[in-house]
């Protein structure tokens, strides 16, 4: 929770990455910690886990297109660098594809931990001052964002 | 004036037959009596509240525009509803959420979308989903998943929405709507594609203080302001199959979900607020053709009347265009009702699907229900409105009778309840939507707020039905009751308005004949338009208390037996 994308690839990225969030970041200033982003195409690929997809199937990433989507902007050099990072996680995803599944039923999740549910039962926040604190920019009582310039 | 000649002819026939059919007579007579009151009743009976509003007589150019419209183009009508459930705490987090409340105090870590907070899943979402697909007659998923929607919002504080996306909870299912009478009426079943769990978003508001969004010093604009009481607040969005044809139908099947909803006590569905929020698509194509024309989105509509008009102009929209031979120009897009000039204008146009790149929310379970866990809430479901409007029509009352009295659970609980004590189903019915209703719309209560209760109101309708008090009289203490509460006994006795009895009727007619001999003498020379005149004398001395048919008769017997 808190992470912005699918995948967290820690040490993937260059240190000095630019964080150019424009768009709805609330806390990207004063993030503790710096987190890298990649999207994954679930639904046309993870989703049909169960067919015989091979390796070589599984097309290169387009890291432009997914810094994109990621609202973070990387130079060409970066685009360059983490483009063989990427494949490499895909290629790890065309090795579970190759698992024959054809025998196994699909699960939801990996574990089905009963009991998880919550009572409805109302208890407030302790710290929301501090946390109200971090917000970059707080005009009372409202937390103030950049204007949405709308690409479309 | 009406119930009383009716009477008078009433009166009459049990004199020309005195001996025949006593029964018959009695009977003829007890009906008289409802029917008095069904007349005095209905007289002032109000209106169903105009839900939809658009009158039906009035603007009758459009309506013949969108009847030629609807002969040449057939529209296609689907609704995207979300409503937002009425828990005490946040979808995933025990951050208590009141409407109005000062910006930004409910808040926590996971609502917020800080780094590491994980979310929690409100047992009560899944009940009230559960409870909500089990009255849309939906088939229900007993495993399920939450998956997240990413996409970038200032409201949005995770950079996504925990909702669901392939597996939904609940799908498959119907919704049946009664039409207003007013309208034509009419039965219609819509479909339910699917009911999904999802969280709320912030709220965003447009900040024109002009500190920021005039002066472009600064690489940054700030010009909005985000609230996040309501971000993580729960939501269950149903989504409907596009069988809604009409602006009304469409406007009746929200009025139906906000009913449901209500009725399960699973949302306040005040549209005000935005608990009750609905997204409609509407595309047209010519009659006769299979293909679907170009789907277009509305949003921002904040009433049930809203629905209706925004959609009968967007129709007539599409209709133009397509007529023009410019079907082209129809064009797939989100276009916002403008309560103002009452017309759709263009939001944004749709440059192919939005990439929410879905994923399983890896920080919650599966959602697994057991067949117990079902059975329990299926057996503990309220009678739903269809469920109530059917056996309120097998009741015998009139489909405007039963639309009115079922479109408020509340209403429908006091109905309920005061021929649970036995009132006369048609009588209480009457009572209901005609002075109770007209004094809860003059001082602006609800059924609960009157200090009349159901059984007051059982007691005062057999109270006039067994005679103890007049028609007239009941209404008096009607209002007595709604304003001031107490009992239809404790007002009668207090202000001694139990109905006279026939010998003092005989005494208070005798007292008349006595104190106005001269007419006396005229009705009996043959002037009997006098009768009137000596009917109305006794009721003044009776303070109303002579129950008018009875008064006639015995009026008549003496007028006549004298002579």
């Amino acid at each position: 929770m808190g992470s912005r994308g699918l995948l967290l690839l820690k040490g993937a990225a260059p240190k000095h990455h630019i964080f150019n969030n424009t768009k709805g970041s609330i806390f990207s200033s004063k993030m503790p910690t710096r987190y890298y982003y990649y999207d994954y195409d679930y639904n046309n690929r993870t989703r049909n886990c169960s067919t015989t997809t091979t390796r070589s199937s599984l097309e290169p990433p387009d890291v432009p297109r997914l810094a994109q989507t990621a609202r973070i902007s990387l130079t060409p050099h970066e685009v360059e660098e983490f483009a063989p990072k990427i494949r490499q996680v895909i290629d790890w995803f065309g090795q579970l594809q190759d698992v024959d599944l054809d025998s196994v039923d699909p699960a939801l999740r990996a574990d089905s931990e009963t009991g998880y549910l919550r009572e409805d039962i109302p208890k407030t926040f302790k710290n929301r001052e501090s946390m109200i604190a971090a917000v970059p920019s707080y005009d009372e009582p409202y937390i103030k964002v950049p204007k949405v310039l709308n690409k479309e | 004036m009406a119930s009383f000649l009716f009477r008078t002819i009433q009166s009459h026939s049990f004199l020309l037959c005195p001996t025949t059919l006593l029964r018959r007579n009695n009977g003829a007579f007890y009906c008289s009596m409802k029917s008095t009151h069904t007349q005095t009743a209905t007289q002032e009976k109000q209106q169903p509240p105009p839900k939809i509003k658009s009158s039906p007589q009035g603007n009758q150019a459009k309506t013949r525009t969108l009847d030629r419209i609807s002969k040449e183009y057939e529209a296609i009508i689907g609704i995207e509803t979300h409503v937002q459930l009425s828990t005490l705490t946040k979808a995933f987090c025990t951050c208590p959420y009141n409407y109005g409340a000062q910006p930004n105090t409910s808040v926590c870590p996971i609502c917020m979308g800080l780094p590491g907070a994980l979310p929690v899943v409100n047992s009560k979402v899944v009940e009230f989903a559960v409870k909500l697909g089990l009255a849309l007659n939906c088939k229900l998923s007993f495993n399920s998943k939450f998956d997240r929607k990413q996409y970038f919002y200032p409201d949005l504080p995770k950079g996504y929405q925990i909702s669901q996306f392939d597996i939904p909870i609940a799908t498959g299912g119907y919704l049946d709507v009664d039409l207003p009478v007013e309208y034509g009426g009419g039965h219609r079943r819509f479909g339910i594609t699917r009911v999904h769990m999802e969280e709320d978003a912030g709220k965003l508001l447009h900040a024109d203080d002009g500190e920021y969004s005039q002066e472009i010093t600064f690489p940054i604009i700030y010009a909005l302001q985000v609230d996040l009481n309501r971000a993580g607040v729960p939501l269950l969005e149903i989504v409907s199959e596009p069988d809604m044809r009409t602006g009304l139908e469409a406007a009746e099947y929200a009025a139906e979900l906000q009913r449901l909803v209500r009725y399960l006590g699973v949302s306040n569905g005040n549209m005000q607020e935005g608990s009750l929020r609905c997204d409609v698509n509407v595309s047209i194509r010519p009659v006769g053709q299979s293909k679907f024309g170009t789907k277009v989105e509305i949003k921002n509509l904040n009433s049930f009347s809203s629905i209706n008009r925004a959609i009968d102009f967007e129709i007539a929209r599409q209709a133009l265009l397509y007529s023009q031979g410019k079907a082209d120009q129809i064009v797939q897009e989100t276009r916002l009702w403008e309560e103002g000039s009452q017309k759709t204008v263009t939001m944004r146009k749709k440059e192919g699907l939005a990439d929410y790149r879905y994923f399983p929310e890896p920080d919650l379970p599966e959602v697994i229900l057991n067949k117990e866990y079902v059975d329990s809430i299926q057996s503990s479901l309220p009678e739903l409105p269809e469920m109530k409007r059917r056996r309120y029509e097998e009741m015998g009352l009139s489909m405007q009778d039963v639309l009115f009295l079922a479109n408020d659970i509340n209403v429908a609980r006091f109905f309920d309840a005061t021929i649970g004590k036995g009132a006369d189903v048609k009588l209480a019915a009457n009572w209901i939507m005609g002075d109770i209703a007209a004094h809860m719309k003059n001082e602006k209560l609800t059924i609960n707020e009157i200090k009349l209760s159901a059984a007051e109101l059982a007691e005062l309708i057999a109270s006039i039905k067994g005679a103890t008090i007049s028609g007239k009289i009941g209404k008096e203490i009607l209002f007595e009751l709604m304003a001031k509460g107490g009992t239809v006994n404790g007002i009668i006795k207090e202000k001694d308005l139990v109905q006279a009895n026939p010998s003092e009727i005989e005494k208070m007619v005798d007292k008349v004949f006595s104190e106005n001999p001269k007419q006396l003498e005229q009705y009996r020379g043959g002037k009997t338009k006098l009768q009137g005149f000596f009917a109305g004398q006794v009721m003044k001395i009776s303070k109303g208390k002579a129950n008018p048919g009875l008064l006639n008769k015995i009026l008549l017997e003496k007028l006549n037996a004298k002579s």
